[in-house]
């Protein structure tokens, strides 16, 4: 599903986030990212979100090629992507309903789909009494959550999320993380987690790719934060 | 595009029109002062052509005779000219009836004309009716070659003062529509500029999402349009209003000036400004977002 091979990236400034990256992670498979700061973990979501272009090696997700995939195609290759940010990213301007159906608009979803099937991804966030809700109603956990259920508005196969816990308290993160398991088990979506939590990276026990200084210094499944 | 996104794509526009409040405006004035300068010029343009056309409708051509010719003599001219080329008519206009339709004319000056009648001014003429106006010249030169005609007037040159005028605002007012239509789509393109700034956290969510370019321009694009056409509404408007008043004014006071009625020009000017109006609110909505639209 998704296959970086001896990838590296340098930012334009000279610096080498990425050096020689190789990994694959499988359908359905569920995997954390971990590494200190500044250890590229960011990276691989700019690139696997193709913010960013690989300056060398292959980056391949759901059979696409990013290295040489042309602009126009991006947006249709993000939406095979459901993507968590630490910052939620959510519209200010628009409920909780509107944020999930928004997703769904813009890819010409028929209306009558969106009504049916936004309220059944807010159920499964546990979120069907907060429909009206404007974000800044909402708690951080349940703003991710929001969040969550708009990655999953057009059934992606893959889920990416980036520091999902990194602005919500300890409870709501193990909840958010139990969600993103969840997620994994039930729909069989891949899950890849980029976080520095060792608490929860240790409590799923799941496969660990950990990095340092742009490179993989470990990958274990059933792995600990090291 | 489906039906809903063309309802959200207008309402996005509506909406940005209206989060812009004050830029939006700014646009909206500019290209309305283009497009009203555009709707005076080109009405005015219209009427110099209708007027000359109305100069040019009438072609004749007057021949002033000696005041001591004899009626043989006149009537020997009268042949003469009328077996020239290009001649079709020729009318005999004697003293008397000159100076009854003047009299006729200036019917509001009676004691103007009761000292005149026993010292009567005015000299009989030939008017000559042409056919074809290109060969006026020639049949100019002929006339000025007959014994007997002291003066031939042909309208020649006011058409030609017409027409030079008529240049010269065409000159001038082309020079100035394409300054302002200048202007006009820098503030569009600011006023959109601001709007892709202010949005560029949702333009940023909408990208991760999966939305194309197209459906990120689109409202923008709207935006511009809206613009454009707020502005040729408020144009036309104020060009109606303004045309009906200027008719209203020279209809009554000033005689030898036609004046168009709205109604021909009505479309031409429906027409362009909402041409141009869409044009200018596209076109500068695109230039904005050239800039922003990457993958």
């Amino acid at each position: 599903m998704i296959e970086f091979s001896k990838v590296k990236k340098v930012y334009p400034n000279g610096t080498v986030a990425l050096d020689n990256v190789s990994f694959y992670v499988g359908d359905a498979e569920f995997a954390f990212i971990v590494g200190a700061s500044g250890a590229g973990k960011s990276t691989i979501a700019k690139l696997l979100l193709r913010e960013e272009k690989v300056t060398a090696g292959q980056l391949v997700v759901n059979e696409m090629h990013l290295n040489d995939m042309p602009d126009r195609v991006v947006p249709y290759y993000r939406r095979q992507i459901g993507m968590v940010f630490q910052d939620f990213r959510l519209f200010p301007n628009k409920t909780v309903y509107e944020n999930v159906a928004f997703a769904m608009q813009v890819v010409g979803e028929p209306a009558r789909n969106i009504r049916r099937r936004v309220p059944a991804l807010l159920d499964v966030v546990g979120l069907s009494d907060k429909l009206k809700r404007f974000p800044d109603e909402l708690s951080g956990g349940e703003q991710q959550r929001v969040a969550l259920a708009r990655a999953l508005a057009n059934n992606p196969k893959v889920i990416i999320a980036d520091e999902p816990t990194g602005n919500i308290d300890p409870q709501m993160s193990m909840e958010i993380m139990n969600l993103l398991v969840k997620i994994n088990k039930n729909n069989n979506k891949t899950v890849l987690v980029v976080t520095h939590e060792k608490a929860l990276v240790d409590y799923f026990q799941k496969r660990v790719i950990t990095l340092s200084e742009g490179h993989i210094i470990g990958d274990r499944i059933g792995g600990m934060f090291e | 595009m489906r039906g809903y996104s063309f309802r959200y794509f207008l309402a996005e526009g509506f909406k940005g029109l209206w989060r812009n409040g004050f830029m939006s405006l700014a646009s909206v004035a500019v290209l309305t002062s283009c497009l009203i300068v555009l709707g005076a010029f080109s009405t005015l343009v219209a009427n110099i052509n209708f007027n000359l056309e109305l100069i040019g409708s009438v072609n004749q051509i007057v021949t002033f005779l000696e005041p001591e010719l004899t009626d043989e003599e006149i009537l020997a001219i009268r042949d003469n000219i009328l077996a020239m080329d290009n001649v079709s008519d020729v009318k005999y206009i004697s003293k008397e009836d000159a100076y009854n339709s003047e009299k006729e004319k200036y019917s509001e000056y009676p004691e103007l004309f009761a000292k005149l009648e026993n010292d009567n001014p005015y000299n009989a003429s030939l008017v000559v009716t042409y056919v074809n106006v290109d060969q006026v010249p020639t049949l100019q030169y002929n006339l000025n070659q007959i014994d007997g005609i002291y003066k031939i007037s042909y309208r020649s040159d006011i058409a030609a003062g017409i027409r030079n005028f008529k240049n010269t605002v065409i000159f001038v007012s082309l020079w100035f529509l394409i300054l302002l239509l200048l202007v006009s789509l820098f503030v569009i393109i600011n006023t959109i500029n601001i709007a892709i700034f202010s949005r560029r956290q949702e333009i940023g969510i909408m990208r991760y999402i999966g939305a194309t370019n197209w459906f990120i321009s689109v409202p923008f694009i709207i935006e511009g349009v809206l613009i454009g056409l707020i502005s040729a509404a408020i144009a036309f408007v104020v060009d109606w209003n303004v045309y009906r008043y200027i008719e209203s004014v020279i209809g009554s006071d000033i005689k030898f000036i036609m004046v168009m009625p709205f109604s021909q020009l009505m479309w031409m000017l429906v027409g362009s400004f909402a041409v141009i109006g869409f044009l200018c609110g596209a076109i500068g909505s695109l230039i904005s977002l050239q800039r922003y639209m990457k993958a």
